[in-house]
């Protein structure tokens, strides 16, 4: 195997690691083609840290040759320490660890640091760990199961009157981002979606993400349409936006963007629904950032949050400046409206921003989790993400290749999934019984999507996925979750389900830092990890003694 | 009585009132000397009875003859009374004014209350100054230190109780020859025994070295007499160098290392009490912002330096924790007047040391003993709250930066406290209107001359009754007999919602929630003793009957 090409010292004995919560330890050091495998060697503990090379965002590595070192110093001619030289390699994780790894010799320090370097950034999907992976208590993906859109089909029995469900993308080859069946008005035809897909950015045609089962309302999403800069127009995407509202009186569109944003996207060939071809649908801008903005948001946060200098001015100054908190507040209060626009004004609702991969899956997921009680269980909030941003082809691999420490340049990395997780703590917050999963989870997903032993979260799209084989050949880290032994973790033991539709408060006073995430590997978060614990393991003790 | 001549309408029919997270009521107002009611006459609707005493300022509106008062309390709490007749408007106004701006301490509600509880323990005797320090009578300390009746009458030191712990060998007449070398009288006293090392903490006013460098033989004699053989402290000036230098020249001043050779002086910085008001102005100003900008909001928050104040307190309550857990070293606490920042040094370092400040009734002991008999000048200190339109004189909110640094670390070991956050807030309240007398006058002499033991009824009273303690009680708590060590970094640090979100954010998912923790843990109890119970029965049964053993 290619591995072996990059792996020049596989072994290090007597290594020093550091890392957070935990007193330094003393051991042995393997490096493989997929992890970082550390062993402690101390009597009486076989502690080990076995990290996935993916997930290592950035290292740093300094040498000191204690020879020339010593010899500067001593006058006596003679040094007792003939150790030679060390080296020290800073490992920053993308789920935010920094460990530290003391190794003695500095040619084994420079082998395993470029074997990091080389082994944690490959690009060929097929070569990555969840391709390895073989769990034993798991079945691997059947590749004939329904996909969570069809589930979702199935399961709103009140969709089938004036909704189909459309196979026109069977081969991807009208919507390459798009899964192979979606949701369309009854009367559209598949050639009908065909032409609107070649006046849609990317085919992102406008599809049903979620149906109101209260007042028979819906969220569609799609991409811009591509007016440019001479207002082209399309019947079909007129019709078939008209064949949504049928019988009501109107729609709303939720434009991700700046009205500005949106006349200069003309430009590039972009644009937006006129209200002179689409006079039944209103149009709302709502600007929220994305792509370099939002990564750039990231690691300014993460350096504030690292930040050891102990002045509470710099500190809030930094956050202040890192916008993160913006982001949250914008994304909130945007799903808000849009959960506004169909629960409180009864009016079905499209999203859009320009590529529609992005912010409409954020906006759309969050309105699902604030009006809709079936997606705050452990298994409703599973298959919401595996439709809106597995299946509706959020761009994973692009967005998650480096999180806030790599050195690298950046291209297309983007947190937005990682907002996504933020918005729906802030939710979990909020309204600590109506959801029914735990922040562990979220905490969870929010490392797996980085660096994964499942290929849940791997390519950027359902296409891609299938070329390769991701569902044949890798695991399902949803299925995983939901094994007996998993599940007890991400419950939360204070659910109560509630019909009502949770509205969260987006004003800044009621929004806070996901301390659980950013400052996870600092001291202060155990205390509150551990109450959670506690009142988890009672719960589950109960389940045990009314099973007995 | 003479409240009647300033309420010139006492009732006025068809007012509205609108409180946070509450329907809109109407009904009839009616003001009394203590108290603004309004009563809708109808059944299961809430009134609202408001101490006058709580109200911190109004504003008045017009649109026609249908007038507004806006009332602004000290619990920052905002609510708004909508007044048919502007005549009665202004009537109402002007005389709510004036009941709230009352000076006459004894015109307080407290000398009116009479309770409508069943008392069960007084608190006027719960915690007795000779009682302060009785559990540590029986061990070796007494060997080194004693209680002095010196200030029996408050001639010594105006501010401090009359009874005090101090060195052993230190007689009567030095500690007044001390008293005079120290701000205010308030001469070293023993604050806090440290059990595991046999370490003290002493609090005291700032010396009186003036420029020329004045030195008084006994007070170095006094606070020496604390030391080990060979052992050295520290002395912790909340002040920084700079003011302490400058207080020299109005004829205060530090201990010098000439003078005192086996001390070490830190010096921190914690604001004085005219800064700590604006802050606290400016923190409200930002929770009660309407606008939508995270931006604007995370700077006001910024600016208004609350948290940095809270850091500051905590770190240095941390430092002196540290110089006797870990060092094993004696510590003296003061700044200028030794009534402020001393305190909240001395108290939150306690709180870190000592699992007994934090049980309910440790807790109180310690507001008891390190506040209220230590000479906090509550009276003043908490005449205005956050919204009063006068010029603020000696007001601060130095124990409330107290109960939000004990919430700092509350929340950080959330299981190590017998209370919850609501003493916390209990005691915010109260400190600023009450209609107990615990927080009346500005220190034990003060409160002596009042006669508040005879003439009102002590918080203590109320809170140490079995519903309320049971209200009070943390269902997480767990005994930890070890020091906390908080953490101190400025992303530990957070606002304290439960006091200045309180009315802008509905806390109503949170309490849900809470109570959900206090049920699970509760029937978790229930089971573990069923479980006892019948791990009980089959042991017995096994003994019974033999054929039950195994083999």
């Amino acid at each position: 195997m290619e591995f072996s090409e990059h792996i020049k010292t596989a072994n290090v004995e007597d290594v020093e690691l550091r890392q957070p919560l935990h007193p330094p330890s003393r051991g042995t050091l393997c490096i493989t083609g997929h992890h970082l495998l550390f062993s402690d060697r101390e009597e009486g503990s076989s502690r080990q840290v076995l990290l996935l090379l993916r997930n290592i965002d950035a290292i740093e590595k300094s040498v000191e040759n204690l020879l020339g070192y010593t010899s500067f110093f001593s006058h006596a001619g003679h040094s007792e320490r003939t150790s030679g030289s060390s080296g020290t390699i800073t490992i920053k994780c993308k789920d935010l660890r920094v460990l530290q790894l003391d190794i003695p010799g500095m040619e084994q320090c420079l082998n395993i640091a470029h074997s990091i370097e080389t082994l944690s950034c490959l690009d060929n999907v097929s070569e990555m760990y969840p391709f390895f992976y073989r769990p034993t208590d798991l079945n691997p993906q059947s590749h004939r199961g329904l996909s969570a859109m069809e589930t979702y089909y199935g399961q709103t029995k009140e969709l089938h009157e004036r909704w189909r469900l459309s196979s026109v993308n069977r081969a991807y080859s009208v919507c390459p981002s798009y899964p192979p069946a979606v949701i369309v008005p009854n009367s559209t035809d598949d050639d009908v979606l065909k032409r609107v897909a070649k006046f849609r950015q990317g085919g992102r045609f406008p599809v049903l993400c979620y149906y109101h089962r209260k007042n028979g309302m819906v969220i569609m999403r799609s991409s811009q349409p591509l007016t440019g800069a001479n207002r082209k127009r399309c019947k079909e995407d007129e019709l078939l936006l008209q064949a949504v509202i049928d019988g009501s009186d109107k729609g709303y569109i939720i434009d991700t963007r700046s009205s500005q944003q949106v006349q200069q996207a003309r430009i590039t060939g972009g644009g937006f629904e006129s209200k002179s071809f689409y006079d039944r649908w209103k149009r709302l801008h709502r600007q929220m950032e994305k792509g370099k903005a939002l990564q750039e948001s990231l690691i300014k946060l993460v350096e504030a949050c690292s930040d050891e200098s102990h002045n509470m001015d710099r500190w809030l100054s930094k956050l202040e400046n890192s916008k993160w908190l913006s982001h949250v507040q914008t994304a909130l209060s945007t799903a808000g409206l849009l959960a506004e626009c169909v629960e409180r004004d009864g009016h079905s609702a499209l999203v859009h921003g320009s590529e529609g991969t992005d912010c409409s899956l954020l906006i759309s997921t969050l309105a699902q989790l604030i009006m809709d009680p079936c997606c705050r269980t452990l298994e409703g909030f599973l298959g919401l993400l595996e439709r809106e941003w597995v299946e509706a082809g959020h761009p994973f691999q692009q967005r998650c290749a480096h999180s806030a420490y790599s050195h690298a340049r950046l291209q297309q990395e983007s947190p937005v999934f990682l907002l996504l997780l933020d918005c729906v703590w802030q939710l979990w917050r909020q309204f600590p019984l109506a959801l029914g999963f735990s922040e562990a989870l979220l905490l969870r997903l929010a490392t797996e999507v980085y660096a994964s032993d499942y290929g849940t979260f791997l390519c950027n799209s359902d296409q891609e996925r299938s070329a390769l084989g991701v569902k044949e050949n890798t695991y399902c880290l949803f299925r995983a979750l939901l094994r007996p032994t998993e599940r007890d973790i991400y419950l939360n033991p204070l659910y109560e389900p509630t019909e009502l539709a949770i509205w969260p408060s987006v004003h800044p006073q009621s929004l806070q830092l996901w301390k659980g995430f950013f400052l996870r590997w600092t001291q202060q978060t155990r205390h509150l990890e551990e109450v959670q614990e506690e009142i988890r393991n009672m719960v589950i003790e109960w389940g045990k003694l009314a099973l007995s | 009585m003479e409240f009647a001549e300033l309420i010139k309408t006492p009732r006025v029919d068809g007012v509205v009132l609108h409180r946070p997270f509450m329907p809109t009521v109407e009904g009839t107002l009616c003001l009394t000397g203590h108290h603004l009611i309004l009563s809708s006459r109808q059944d299961n609707t809430e009134e609202l009875w408001l101490l006058h005493s709580n109200i911190d300022s109004i504003e008045k509106r017009f649109v026609g003859s249908l007038g507004s008062i806006i009332v602004k309390c000290k619990d920052l709490r905002v609510i708004q009374l909508d007044i048919p007749g502007m005549e009665e408007c202004l009537n109402i106004a002007s005389s709510i004014e004036a009941l709230s701006t009352l000076d006459s301490i004894s015109l307080m509600y407290p000398f009116f209350y009479r309770p409508m509880f069943e008392v069960i323990e007084d608190g006027w005797n719960s915690f007795l100054p000779q009682d302060a320090f009785k559990d540590l009578e029986s061990m070796v300390w007494t060997d080194e230190w004693r209680l002095s009746e010196v200030n029996k009458d408050f001639s010594v030191c105006p501010s401090y109780p009359p009874l005090v712990a101090v060195p052993k060998d230190i007689d009567d007449d030095s500690l007044k020859k001390v008293a005079t070398f120290r701000h205010g009288g308030r001469f070293p006293v023993l604050s806090y025994y440290h059990k595991k090392n046999g370490m003290v903490m002493m609090r005291a006013g700032q010396p009186l070295t003036g420029t020329n460098g004045r030195r008084c033989k006994e007070d170095e004699k006094l606070i020496n007499a604390t030391l080990r053989p060979g052992k050295r402290g520290y002395i912790i000036d909340t002040r920084t160098i700079n003011v302490a230098q400058q207080a020299k020249a109005r004829g205060g001043g530090f201990e010098s290392e000439g003078n005192y050779p086996q001390w070490r002086r830190i010096h921190k910085a914690i604001e004085r009490s005219n800064v700590l008001q604006e802050s606290l102005i400016k923190l409200v100003e930002a929770c009660n912002d309407q606008s939508h900008s995270m931006d604007r909001w995370l700077s006001k928050l910024e600016a208004s330096n609350w948290q940095t104040h809270v850091k500051e307190v905590l770190t240095t309550a941390c430092l002196a924790a540290q110089c006797i857990d870990r060092e094993g070293a004696s510590v003296l606490v003061h700044g200028t007047e030794g009534t402020d920042s001393t305190l909240l040094v001395t108290s939150l370092a306690q709180i870190i040391l000592d699992p007994a400040c934090r049980t309910i009734k440790g807790f109180q002991n310690l507001v008891e003993r390190e506040w209220l008999q230590a000479g906090h000048p509550f009276q003043q200190r908490c005449a205005q709250s956050a919204y009063s339109n006068s010029k603020p004189r000696l007001e601060a909110p130095v124990f409330l930066l107290f109960l939000d640094g004990v919430w700092q670390i509350l929340r950080q070991f959330p299981c190590s406290f017998e209370f919850t956050e609501s003493l916390l807030v209990l005691l915010f309240e109260h400190a600023y209107a009450s209609q107990f007398g615990t927080f009346l006058g500005n220190s034990a002499a003060g409160r002596a001359k009042l006669s508040l033991p005879e003439k009102t009824v002590s918080l203590w009273s109320w809170v140490n009754r079995p519903q309320e303690l049971e209200r009070l009680t943390n269902p997480l708590y767990e005994a930890n007999s070890l020091v906390i060590w908080p953490s101190v970094a400025p992303q530990s640090l957070l606002l304290w919602e439960g006091v200045f979100l309180r009315w802008n954010r509905s806390s109503k998912s949170l309490d849900e929630a809470y109570d959900e923790m206090v049920h699970i843990i509760e029937y978790n109890k229930e089971l573990q003793n069923k479980v006892n119970t019948l791990r009980r029965q089959l042991a017995q049964l096994e003994t019974e009957d033999p054929l039950l053993h195994t083999p």
